[in-house]
């Protein structure tokens, strides 16, 4: 009977909690949907052609498939490196870029703009894209998984005289699956949402990314249209929110990975 | 063979500006006239001392940190605690929390600035309690916690599933000898959780602090560091500084101290909280 009650009494509080959290976010996709004719969508297809959210949309699409890409592909390849290579200072240069993971970013940001400007790349998906990558911390995720499998396996297909690149792509990569899952949802949540890199690095509208361009809505001639910026909001969310519901298992285990446990 | 992808990235785009950064430090530099560009020595952080909009921001970014975190924590703590034992729709629960931490702060920013104005949800909300209408954002005294309010918000779920995972790692039988004990909820959570969870306390204070002290979204998209300055942060002023008023060398000195605090912060907070340290200092 005690124990019903207290069940109880969690649940109210938890219910509050939601619908604390909730509350916000239903009221954005009301906005965004009240329109003066009634309920519609005539917002969304206002930003999205005129905004232009296709084009920040597309250009989110093509930075983040890239950086995706090579994350998945230089730090697995720099992962197993550290994990299985004995090469002298590598430990200790290791340590001194994970200790560098959790610190300010800004600290690189106007020289890398410096940088990327002196490259001729400033306003370019070079810009967008070379610098992000490969992340350390998906570097450091990737050892760990390594360092926990027997090298055996690998031993025995280096005995069958595969090559090192055989050995990584078709022994170590399919084990550490559940790594590079995490390793994938990070970097599409961190890239998706990045605003202060390339809001600096670029500068034309047909340049911008989705967060960008929405903090540009905010700011230009809709700025007190509040059915179209709630649009453009809930555009720049869906995907995150969708990948979320599919990758909830990953995105909420990939958190506890990155606890150092 | 393997490293070097990764190891020209890392040293073009990160080791050579983190190094020039420190350089940068030291010089005044104006990029529209960079032949006029001469090494100043300490000048730049001597300014510091004598910057009221410097002081300003520092003390909101303290203030921010110093509101928000603790909050955070306690109530990401509580809410992982009434998620700790099995519960119908616990999952669900946990989704509906930690939502807000996978959407971009600028969607969250910009939506917070429609919530929070006069005509927006909150005072629409209040108006039935008979409160009257408010410009959260727009009075000195009420945008920064506003702001702060937000965030723990759009917070509180990341950290909240963070503890419910390091609670999986308390063995039961703690809990069952604390009912035992008759112990209370509130007894159980000092004598039982909160020395069990320490270090994963000390690691959530301690990420959630670095990235406060980088606060930037929030500010930029909703107040602009306004009204009168009252909302200006550290990474604010650091933008302002580089590129609006193109001072590249005082903007960098600015950056330092961002990172300074974080990482002076980061290295007491692991001090403190390595198990052992301090005995029966804190809870």
């Amino acid at each position: 009977m005690r124990r019903r009650v207290e069940t109880a009494m969690r649940l109210a509080a938890l219910a509050a909690v939601v619908a604390a959290m909730a509350w916000p976010l239903a009221w954005m996709v009301s906005v965004s949907l009240r329109t003066p004719e009634g309920i519609g969508l005539r917002f969304y297809r206002d930003v999205w052609q005129a905004g232009p959210f296709d084009r920040y949309f597309l250009n989110s699409l093509i930075v983040v498939t890239v950086v995706l890409a090579g994350n998945l592909v230089f730090c697995t390849m720099a992962g197993y490196a550290f994990a299985r290579y004995r090469i002298r200072g590598a430990r200790l240069l290791f340590m001194l870029v994970v200790s560098t993971i959790m610190l300010p970013k800004q600290i690189v940001l106007v020289p890398l703009y410096m940088l990327v400007g002196r490259l001729g790349m400033l306003d370019t998906y070079w810009a967008l894209t070379l610098p992000f990558l490969a992340d350390p911390f998906n570097i450091f995720l990737v050892r760990r998984f390594v360092e926990a499998l027997p090298p055996d396996c690998e031993e025995a297909a280096r005995l069958d005289g595969a090559g090192e690149f055989t050995v990584l792509l078709r022994v170590v990569a399919p084990s550490i699956r559940p790594a590079l899952a995490v390793v994938a949802v990070n970097t599409f949540l961190i890239n998706w949402n990045a605003f202060l890199f390339p809001f600096i690095l670029t500068s034309s509208t047909s340049m911008r990314t989705l967060p960008v361009g929405v903090a540009m809505l905010s700011q230009g001639a809709h700025s007190t249209d509040w059915g179209h910026l709630m649009a453009g909001a809930v555009i720049a969310a869906l995907p995150v929110v969708a990948a979320f519901l599919a990758f909830q298992r990953q995105i909420i285990g990939g958190l506890a990975s990155g606890m150092g446990r | 063979m393997f490293l070097a992808p990764w190891a020209v990235v890392y040293a073009t785009f990160f080791v050579y500006p983190f190094v020039y950064s420190f350089v940068l430090a030291l010089m005044r530099f104006n990029p529209l006239s960079p032949d006029a560009a001469a090494f100043v020595g300490l000048d730049n952080v001597r300014r510091l001392g004598g910057d009221a909009d410097f002081a300003r921001a520092l003390r909101n970014t303290l203030v921010f940190v110093a509101g928000t975190v603790p909050v955070t924590t306690a109530l990401a703590l509580g809410l992982a605690t009434l998620l700790r034992r099995p519960l119908p729709g616990r999952d669900l629960f946990k989704a509906a929390a930690f939502l807000p931490s996978v959407i971009s702060m600028v969607v969250i920013a910009l939506l917070f600035k429609l919530f929070y104005a006069p005509q927006g949800a909150l005072n629409a909300a209040l108006a039935h309690a008979g409160v009257a209408p408010h410009g959260w954002l727009t009075d000195p005294r009420t945008a920064l916690p506003a702001i702060m309010a937000m965030d723990v918000w759009a917070a509180v779920g990341y950290y909240a599933v963070i503890f419910h995972a390091a609670y999986a790692a308390i063995p039961e039988e703690l809990y069952e000898a604390a009912a035992l004990d008759g112990a209370g909820a509130l007894a159980t959570l000092w004598h039982v959780t909160l020395p069990m969870m320490r270090p994963v306390i000390g690691f959530v204070v301690v990420i959630n602090a670095i990235r406060s002290f980088q606060v930037f979204i929030e500010v930029f998209v909703m107040t602009q560091g306004g009204p009168l300055g009252s909302t200006t942060t550290l990474v604010l002023y650091l933008y302002e500084t580089a590129f609006r008023r193109l001072d590249y060398g005082y903007a960098s000195v600015v950056a330092w101290v961002v990172f300074a605090l974080s990482a002076a912060f980061s290295l007491v907070a692991v001090r403190r909280l390595r198990p052992g340290a301090a005995a029966g200092g804190m809870p």
